[in-house]
């Protein structure tokens, strides 16, 4: 027997405001997060692509007003400068308005130090980035999974480092890098960088293994691992994720630096990128769009290590905050 | 094939809790032995001493006659299933029954066979190149279980490895831990707070309390002849009832008295209280030990008002209330009692506990069945 379903014409009609209301909020929602997506990517991008478009532009054009946002005079001459700098071509107050007669741009002298300067960069970046993986991992581990005295205490000790302004520790960290003869070399950067970013790797790191189930390492232990082999075997392939957050917040750190590197380099033995670039804005003579250019080149290598690693970001950064 | 044999073993932690306490005990060679006790109260910490995981604070731990206090895990040739499975997420099913096996650097083809016999007598073969997070919990129940039958290791540890299973599953899995210790001829330890899983399982039980032993013995002398309160009230279902009241000696025997009930003690119980007339007992009545249906005698019967009727299909659950106390006994389901009826009920008086009430030890257990 089936029951005959009387439904009125009034709830027929209600019912079908309700879908309309429905699709309606539902299509408001959409556009107020694209409209909202659009105008944040236009304020992030905005000055990058100007960078960009500016870095091929002439002195002449990048002044003119309105801004050319895409090039009528599309020139390569600030990244060949950059790029086919030599020893010789000695550019002097004299002969500096010879370089680029049309917009009277001035390329500095120190144009081929830019990528001596990138270079330093680079190994100083790579070097903090492995040395903090080795050091942070164990000490995470051990700090996440094995009880000893003094565990907690430890934590707070590290992350407590990270109170003090980096501005303060200068001084300090001058007097031990001057005292172990270490000025203006590599490694006075790479110790230093160490001090300001190990403390971030081993708090992300622990948050993450904390989240990682203990049975897991007793499992491995079980199954004949040493306490090294079952973070080899099982920790690191599950936080895969966390140490890519590692490695983008440490290179990019490093990239960066500014104060310390300022500090320690003095020639172009050690210089890194942002020193001299910094270096460059000082000199009002000095074109705008090489500036530009220059700031193109530095901002390629971490833009590189971000596309490689994006897939794994998010969920790196959240996967540390969030503890399961 | 080991015997494990703990000597005045303590664990304390560092937070200073006592976890196990001077605690003695003999794990013979091939036996099923079960740790058995509610949530901390050592069980668990004394699998993961076995296992390696934990360090002893003091006493000795010996497998036969090797003392291994601080032989690491991987030196002990144990296998452990955990109640969480514990399966290496990233690993597929075969790389996580090989993976403690290549830690031994065991030749690749023998490998190969141990992890596919295993995953056969398993019924888990078409899964051997999932992942973990693909599987139902039974399977990665069984996972587990291969992961430590490859390895065959000489002593077996399972930490409540069937508690995060469904029910009707258990029962099953029950059968199968059961038939798989008997085909392994090894040591099994296995920690549960269900009295269930240890009844069917154990050839012996430990029943635990706050790091000591309650009690060591077969699953029958635990369930019919428990030392005191806690193993007595920590077995049945529903729980042992309890009424307080006094041993009355006369000249035909002893008497459980309480008010206007009068039961009669059996003579094995008499003769253990000879010459304590008087003194205040604690009577132990187990759920199922009371019958409705059979006439009662003489002294046998107590008298109640049923409060609840609680059929579970089988049976059913009759709370009664007797002299401002509550008890609960398991009776035939055909029995058609309304609350608010009075009911006799005949105590099998041959099955009577009782208990000082005092140290909550059995006065007709007490010294004979001590280990």
């Amino acid at each position: 027997m089936e029951a005959e379903i009387r439904i009125s014409e009034k709830s027929r009609q209600d019912a079908v405001g309700f879908r309309r209301a429905r699709l309606r909020a539902l299509w408001v929602r959409r556009m107020v997060i694209f409209v909202s997506a659009v105008i944040l990517s236009i304020y992030v991008l905005a000055p990058v692509a100007w960078l960009v478009s500016s870095s091929v532009q002439t002195e002449a054009e990048i002044t003119s007003v309105p801004p050319h946002w895409i090039p009528e005079e599309p020139t390569l001459q600030n990244y060949e400068a950059i790029f086919l700098a030599t020893e010789d071509e000695e550019i002097t107050y004299e002969n500096r308005s010879g370089v680029d007669p049309v917009s009277g741009g001035f390329i500095p002298s120190t144009a081929k130090n830019l990528l001596p300067a990138m270079g330093n960069s680079f190994i100083v970046a790579c070097a903090v980035v492995v040395l903090n993986l080795l050091v942070g991992v164990p000490a995470a581990y051990a700090i996440a999974k094995i009880r000893f005295m003094a565990r907690n205490a430890s934590v707070y000790f590290i992350l407590t480092t990270r109170v003090i302004p980096d501005i303060a520790l200068v001084v300090p960290f001058f007097l031990v890098i001057k005292n172990l003869g270490l000025l203006d070399t590599l490694p006075s950067l790479i110790i230093t960088y160490l001090a300001v970013t190990v403390p971030f790797t081993v708090f992300i790191l622990v948050q993450y293994f904390e989240g990682l189930p203990d049975e897991l390492d007793k499992a491995a232990r079980v199954d004949g691992c040493s306490r090294l082999q079952a973070l080899i075997h099982v920790y690191l392939p599950l936080s895969l994720p966390s140490l890519v957050a590692v490695v983008l917040f440490t290179f990019l750190t490093s990239w960066n630096e500014f104060l310390l590197a300022l500090m320690f380099t003095q020639t172009e033995a050690s210089q890194t990128l942002p020193i001299l670039l910094a270096a460059f804005t000082s000199d009002f003579t000095i074109s705008f769009s090489f500036i530009n250019a220059a700031g193109v080149l530095a901002i390629v290598p971490p833009v590189i290590v971000a596309i490689v690693f994006e897939r794994y970001i998010v969920s790196g950064l959240t996967a540390g905050a969030v503890k399961g | 094939m080991a015997r494990i044999l703990f000597n005045k073993v303590n664990k304390r932690y560092a937070n200073g809790f006592h976890a196990v306490k001077d605690l003695t005990l003999e794990i013979r060679d091939k036996e099923f032995m079960v740790l058995l006790g509610p949530s901390g109260c050592g069980k668990s910490t004394t699998l993961n001493m076995i296992a390696g995981l934990e360090e002893l604070s003091d006493g000795e731990l010996l497998f036969d006659d090797r003392i291994v206090n601080d032989a690491p895990p991987h030196e002990r040739d144990v296998a452990m299933v955990f109640q969480s499975y514990a399966l290496y997420p990233h690993k597929s099913v075969y790389e996580n029954i090989a993976f403690g096996l290549r830690m031994r650097r065991m030749a690749k083809s023998e490998i190969d066979t141990r992890v596919r016999d295993a995953a056969e007598r398993l019924e888990i073969t078409h899964l051997l190149d999932s992942r973990p997070g693909n599987l139902s919990g039974g399977q990665r129940q069984r996972v587990a279980l291969g992961r430590a039958m490859v390895r065959e290791p000489s002593v077996f540890l399972m930490d409540e490895p069937l508690s995060n299973l469904d029910a009707a599953l258990r029962i099953s899995m029950r059968a199968e831990i059961k038939e798989l210790h008997r085909s392994m001829q090894t040591t099994f330890v296995f920690v549960t707070h269900d009295q269930a899983e240890a009844l069917t399982l154990a050839d012996r039980i430990v029943v635990m309390r706050d790091g000591v032993v309650q009690q060591i013995g077969t699953p029958d002398e635990i369930y019919e002849r428990p030392q005191n309160t806690f193993v007595a009230s920590f077995l049945g279902s529903p729980p042992i009832n309890y009424l307080d009241g006094r041993i009355e000696m006369t000249a035909g025997g002893g008497l459980f008295r309480r008010g206007d009930l009068s039961l009669r003690l059996p003579q094995h119980v008499a003769e253990r209280l000879e010459g304590q007339g008087g003194r205040s007992v604690r009577l132990g009545i187990r759920a199922e030990d009371v019958d409705e249906r059979r006439e009662g005698g003489r002294d046998d019967v107590l008298s109640a008002r049923v409060i609840s009727v609680l059929p579970i299909g089988s049976d059913q659950y009759l709370g009664v209330r007797f002299d401002k106390q509550e008890l609960f006994f398991r009776v035939g389901k055909d029995l058609r009692h309304k609350p608010g009826e009075t009911v006799d009920l005949t105590v099998d008086l041959s099955r009577l506990h009782v208990f000082d009430p005092e140290t909550t030890r059995s006065l007709i257990w007490g010294d004979s069945a001590s280990q």
